[in-house]
């Protein structure tokens, strides 16, 4: 059996390593050879995962494959635990793709001062660290892979990044730091408290889960106080949003992309994979606030987008939205929210991902993000782009038979039948809850229309009327084509992902009986 | 599968073809000789065809045991997302309709679109949202029909928005798709609210067929229910543009006609009508949610009215009437009416399109969509001019046309609800009768003033004025910038087709192209077969007895369904009590105070209980089954109608029987003409009432608040442990705390010595404080523990 070879998942972990190594020695001149093999290594990478997926047993999705686990710090027992189950799969997948588009795009279009060389070893520094979240499965190593995203994020924010690019990379950096400090606190109580209860491994979040709830109430509520800070502001979850507008609106694209394809769901993935199962008591005491703070988000970060003047800005604004949604699913703590928030967290990934590479591009041939400078007919322009601006718009406003629709129903649908717990005690509330994440669902349309309006529709502006500014071009397109795909596909055929994911989930949710 | 029904397993191919035919024509057509229009009308042919052939076989057999088949499904947790077809009389009727209509369209389209730039792209949006439509209309589930319903939404914005060019006619599509979308929070929360209530007892949550199952079991509480419905019909007060959402749709004239004409007859509107007919025994199941239905249609259908009176752009006049006719059909549904709901949705959809259409061909002569540059146009154009007023007396309900069918019938399936004892009936009759009063002066008027007196002649083209004075316009103030900008849109591009008529003005008007003329004159001679649909004259079809619209249309469901608030409703299983209330219904009727004719009426001296249930009124005891009978003829009604028709017309004439009148007295009416010019102001109280506050106060503020005042918390808690990390720094850090510390705050300081470009000297401070910081909590925690 290939899904028994734990040794691919760790080779498909950390080849990106080998890559930046390779990368690092080239010399500093030949950019374009180290263009390409950023290009060839993350394609490399990408193979590997292509390879684990083929591998992976999709009728045992609810169990560990590809499983190696090895005594790593003894003194604090510590191990190398690293699995993939049908929770991570999808992430992981995504992880390699967006990291290999974010290559391939950076062939042709690298922001200042270039340097591709630190640049491209700093993105594979954080692949690792980003795909190395979602197949951890002991709480140090998780801690570990969580905090080494935060150093390469960091210098692409500071060192490519826009003007104010050293306010919002230092922002981005305590910010998410702070919260991994509680984190951290919680995860080293949660070891004390399991190694009492006599967990064999009380770092491993497998045992840990099984475990179903150790500790006392006033632990477990306070534990997942902890927790949840660490997660909440990497989601990042309303009012803990605010690094997020200026670390999304400062990053290169490539960085864009990235924080929003996947460094926002290590945070949502925290809470499904260690929050809840761990500390199901404390998670359901949270869950009605955690409902409230995501439909919050929903309408504050929908609200806030019509006011936003930059597009990039905008984008950042809507992220705050969607993980609402993702966020309101989880609060249900039944399997359908935790479907509906995994699903949001990949559709949110591609169809905002997609969002940030038009909002980079657009940046590239106005030289300015500010929807009044653009001034309308780019579809006239440059038709192509106006045409894929619109339709990775609808995605994103929830267009049935595009990627977004579902992760937003399901998680609604989720939140009206929430476990029997919440349902006993905040059958109204989480009634309201749905009601109100509906209502975000028309502000969402409105600011996309209106972005589309401005930006897209009517004639060009005497400023740019004569101005040759070129269609999508084809790396563009290469580096594109797959997100767009996947949003078409991910909306016809939903069941890609939860189908994969559905065994896993109820797996889970079995830990903390919803 | 029942035999004769084998048509019934390629429903899917009806919508599948315009799907492949919009990609085909997306990625093809410009390639193509007739740049992509053959496509699409193929596909929709070969569609018409199976749908006749459907619609026939249903129709021959009816009621049909429904054909429910899923083809493909997903597991979502608790839930299970499923797609489908749902095939019945009720689908197969939409079928008929959607295809026909889409078809005229398309083949109008050809000539009216002639020489867009953008006609490919034209053609793959019409056949999208055609397939939209008939995603919902197949649905076998409620989330299915979610997804043809927002697709119905998206396609409706592209389309109407079709002349992007003018910020008029965006404004004109996002209003739209907002308007039906803020809707649509019913609709989503609705369905969900129904499936969750349907989950406890199955896990096919969405399945339309187990929700109304469930709902006549009374399986469902009455709360569930009652917010279920109410929030569904939320969504369809948005899709079908009943009143106060109706606000989109005269906007929506901004769109291309042939457009208008899909929108207003086959697709979208009639959204929202179908879906809770589709759904119609679980609204039956309260009598609140029967009344609300009631009486949003009897406003819509009654206030939206006298708005086309007003009306100078034909375009608009039509687009209310079809506000006030959707009004109709949902009023209908509210009192009990199922068969006369449909039934008027269908008649309404041909004769409607119809109407469009020949606004179209109009506009497309003399370059105007307003009735003032028109007048004796009959001499111009007799083949539009007979269509159109074809058309005309159908919407007025003339005798013997579709309209007059399906009218009557609304107002005999009130007067039935009225002599149960609900109030709601006698309004929907008297106002009701009142509306199609109404209706048939509107269109009165406009065949006199379009049709009748001398040609007006067009005034120069309104391309003069640019788009900046338009916006200009807008910005001071004048909401509703269609009506001018949609002659700019209207002169930039329409096409010129002829050289005599592109000049505008200096040459006579001339009668459309074969292409026109042709869906015109179909739609024209369809409007009166598909009224007798509903009528007696289709006895013994296929050697059976009896079919009709009602046997065609009616479901297994719909014809045991019962009202639970109605006396009977417990001993609806054939118990006993049947002339108790016969009797009780007897004396109600005879209470009824204010109807036509009462209980010595010959046409009522039926009873009762027959009359509620038309088809099957043999026994008493089902007095509170649901009406889908056959239309009866009403004396009483139909005479009252007839006054009222011939009244509205002789109005009319009096007013404008001989053409254009300099004063039109309708525009002189003093504070009334000035609330119907404003549209009740109702557009005015959503744009400043809803739009503006939130876009241009609350947005702002939120923005405000993220910025500084949440941002603004964040900074002042860094500032807080700046100090604080230098106090530690300076007295605890190099002191106290090991190397450890240092070592990370030194290797932080490497890396920024390292990349020069940062200068973020307090990283390593903010870093080693939170260190030490997480090092003292441990302890602590460690000593607590």
């Amino acid at each position: 059996m290939l899904n028994d070879q734990g040794w691919l998942l760790s080779l498909a972990l950390f080849f990106p390593l080998i890559g930046a190594a390779a990368i690092v020695a080239m010399p500093s001149g030949a950019e374009q050879a180290i263009k390409r093999a950023g290009v060839l290594f993350s394609g490399i990478t990408l193979a590997l995962t292509v390879a684990v997926m083929v591998g992976f047993d999709y009728a045992a999705a609810g169990e560990l494959q590809f499983e190696t686990t090895v005594t790593w710090i003894e003194a604090i027992g510590a191990r190398y635990h690293l699995g993939i189950d049908g929770i991570s799969l999808p992430l992981f997948a995504l992880t390699s793709l967006l990291t290999f588009l974010c290559a391939i795009y950076t062939t042709k279009i690298i922001p200042k001062p270039g340097k591709p060389k630190a640049f491209l070893a700093l993105m594979m520094l954080l692949q690792v660290g980003m795909a190395g979240t979602f197949l951890a499965f002991d709480l140090v190593l998780f801690f570990v892979f969580w905090e080494v995203v935060l150093v390469p994020m960091y210098f692409m924010i500071g060192m490519w990044g826009g003007p104010r690019r050293e306010y919002a990379s230092v922002k981005f950096f305590l910010y998410t730091l702070f919260g991994s400090v509680f984190m951290l606190v919680a995860f080293l109580s949660i070891y004390f408290v399991a190694t009492d209860a006599g967990i064999a491994n009380p770092w491993d979040i497998v045992e840990l889960s099984e475990a179903a709830g150790i500790g006392s109430y006033t632990f477990q509520t306070l534990a997942f106080l902890g927790i949840f800070l660490g997660f909440a502001i990497k989601v990042p979850v309303w009012p803990f949003h605010t690094w997020l507008p200026d670390a999304h609106t400062e990053a290169p694209t490539v960085g864009s992309v990235l924080l929003a394809g996947v460094l926002l769901k290590m945070g949502t993935y925290g809470f499904i994979r260690i929050a809840l199962p761990i500390l199901p008591e404390g998670a359901l005491r949270f869950a009605p606030l955690i409902g409230v703070l995501g439909v919050i988000g929903i309408i504050y970060g929908s609200l806030a987008c019509l006011a936003q003047t930059d597009v990039k800005r905008l984008i950042a604004f809507s992220s705050v939205g969607h993980m609402g949604f993702v966020m309101l699913g989880i609060s249900a703590m039944n399997t359908t929210g935790i479907q509906a928030a995994l699903y949001g967290n990949i559709a949110h990934a591609v169809v905002t991902g997609m969002l940030f590479f038009l909002a980079g591009s657009l940046h590239e041939r106005y030289h300015t993000r500010e929807i009044s400078e653009i001034g309308g007919g780019m579809l006239v322009k440059m038709p192509r782009y106006g045409a894929l601006l619109v339709f990775v718009s609808m995605a994103s406003l929830g267009l049935p038979g595009l990627a977004g629709f579902w992760g937003e129903f399901t998680a609604l649908w989720a939140a009206r039948s929430p476990a029997p717990a919440l349902a006993a005690n905040y059958s109204g509330l989480y009634l309201g809850l749905v009601i109100f994440g509906a209502i975000g669902t028309v502000l969402t349309a409105g600011y996309f229309l209106w972005l589309i309006q401005r930006v897209g529709l009517g004639t060009p502006s005497e400023r740019w009327a004569d101005e040759p500014l070129s269609d999508v071009m084809t790396v563009e397109w290469v580096s594109w084509l797959p997100l767009l795909a996947l949003i078409l596909i991910m909306g016809i055929f939903p069941v890609i992902i939860f189908g994969v994911q559905d065994p896993a989930v109820t797996n889970l949710v079995s830990f903390f009986g919803g | 599968m029942e035999a004769g029904l084998q048509a019934l397993d390629y429903a899917w191919l009806v919508v599948l073809l315009p799907f492949v035919a919009a990609v085909v024509i997306a990625a093809f057509g410009r390639l193509m000789p007739l740049k992509g229009s053959e496509v699409g009308i193929a596909a929709m042919a070969i569609a018409w065809v199976t749908s006749l052939v459907i619609g026939f076989q249903t129709f021959a057999n009816g009621p049909v045991d429904a054909l429910e088949q899923t083809f493909w499904t997903a597991p979502v947790g608790g839930l299970t997302i499923e797609f489908g077809q749902y095939v019945d009389g009720l689908t197969a009727m939409m079928l008929v309709l959607v295809t026909t209509v889409s078809l005229l369209v398309q083949l109008y389209s050809r000539e009216y679109m002639h020489g867009e730039d953008r006609f490919t792209y034209f053609f793959a949006m019409l056949s999208l949202f055609t397939f939209s439509m008939l995603v919902l209309v197949i649905a076998p589930n409620t989330l299915q029909a979610i997804v043809g319903w927002e697709l119905v939404g998206v396609c409706s914005y592209l389309l109407i928005g079709y002349y992007w060019r003018e910020k008029s006619n965006v404004d004109a599509a996002n209003k739209a798709f907002l308007v039906t979308k803020f809707a649509d929070i019913g609709l989503l929360v609705g369905v969900i609210v129904l499936s969750v209530g349907v989950s406890a007892h199955t896990d096919n949550v969405f399945s339309i067929s187990e929700t109304i199952e469930l709902a006549m079991a009374g399986e469902l509480s009455s709360l569930t229910v009652i917010m279920g419905c109410l929030f569904i019909f939320l969504g369809a007060v948005g899709k079908s543009g009943q009143m106060p959402l109706h606000v989109w749709l005269p906007d929506a004239m901004a769109g291309p006609t042939p457009v208008s004409a899909l929108i207003h007859a086959a697709t979208m509107v009639t959204a929202g009508v179908f879906f809770v007919a589709r759904l119609y025994p679980v609204f039956i199941q309260e009598l609140v949610v029967m009344n609300v239905i009631a009486i949003v249609g009897v406003i819509t259908l009654f206030f939206a009215g006298f708005l086309a009176i007003v009306q100078d752009d034909i375009k608009k006049v039509l687009a209310y009437s079809t506000v006030s006719q959707l009004g109709y059909m949902m009023a209908a549904l509210g009192v009990g009416g199922y068969t006369a709901g449909i039934f008027h949705l269908f008649t309404h959809g041909f004769f409607k399109a119809l109407l469009f259409l020949g606004s179209g061909s109009l506009i497309h002569a003399i370059h105007s969509n307003n009735m003032s540059d028109m007048g004796g146009m009959r001499r111009y154009m007799p083949w539009t001019f007979v269509t159109f007023l074809i058309g005309s007396l159908a919407l007025a309900g003339f005798p013997l046309t579709a309209g007059f069918f399906s009218k009557d019938e609304i107002l005999v399936s009130a007067q039935i609800w009225a002599d149960n004892g609900l109030a709601m009936g006698t309004w929907v009759f008297w106002l009701g009768l009142a509306g199609a009063l109404v209706t048939t002066f509107y269109m009165a008027r406009s065949i006199f003033l379009i049709f009748f007196g001398e040609h007006r002649g067009v005034p120069a083209r309104p391309s003069a004025r640019t788009v900046a004075d338009i916006e200009a316009e807008e910005a001071s103030g004048v909401l509703d910038p269609q009506a001018e900008g949609e002659d700019l849109a209207q002169a930039a591009h329409d096409p010129d087709t002829s050289p005599t008529t592109g000049l505008g003005g200096h040459h006579a008007p001339h009668e459309s192209g074969w292409q026109i003329l042709t869906a015109l004159v179909v739609l024209a001679v369809l409007s009166f077969p598909v009224g007798l649909a509903g009528g007696f004259l289709w006895d013994e079809v296929g050697g059976s007895t009896e079919r009709n619209f009602e046997t065609w249309t009616a479901t297994h469901a719909i014809e045991e369904a019962t009202y639970p608030f109605l006396p009977g409703a417990d001993e609806h299983s054939e118990e006993g009590g049947e002339g108790e209330h016969a009797e009780e219904e007897g004396a109600d009727e005879g209470e009824a105070a204010g109807l036509p004719g009462g209980p010595d009426d010959v046409a009522l001296a039926a009873g009762p209980a027959t009359t509620v249930l038309a088809a099957e009124s043999a026994e008493g005891e089902i007095s509170n089954h649901v009406l889908h009978g056959a239309p009866e003829f009403h004396l009483d009604v139909f005479v009252l109608a007839l006054i009222a028709f011939l009244a509205a017309v002789a109005g009319a004439w009096a007013i404008y029987g001989r053409g254009h009148r300099e004063r039109d007295p309708v525009l002189h009416m003093g504070g009334l003409t000035t609330v119907l010019v404003n549209k009740y102001y109702l557009d005015d109280i959503g744009y400043r009432g809803v739009v503006v506050p939130i876009r241009d106060h609350l947005a702002p503020a939120t923005s405000w608040s993220s910025n500084v005042v949440l941002d603004g918390i964040v900074k002042g808690v860094g500032g807080g442990v700046k100090r604080l990390a230098n106090v530690t720094y300076h007295t605890v850090d190099q002191k106290i705390i090991d190397g450890g510390v240092n070592g990370a705050a030194f290797s932080a300081a490497w890396w920024s010595n390292k990349l020069k470009h940062l200068q973020s000297g307090d990283v390593q401070r903010y870093a080693g404080a939170m260190l030490a910081g997480v090092i003292v909590l441990v302890v602590v925690f460690a000593a607590a523990r």
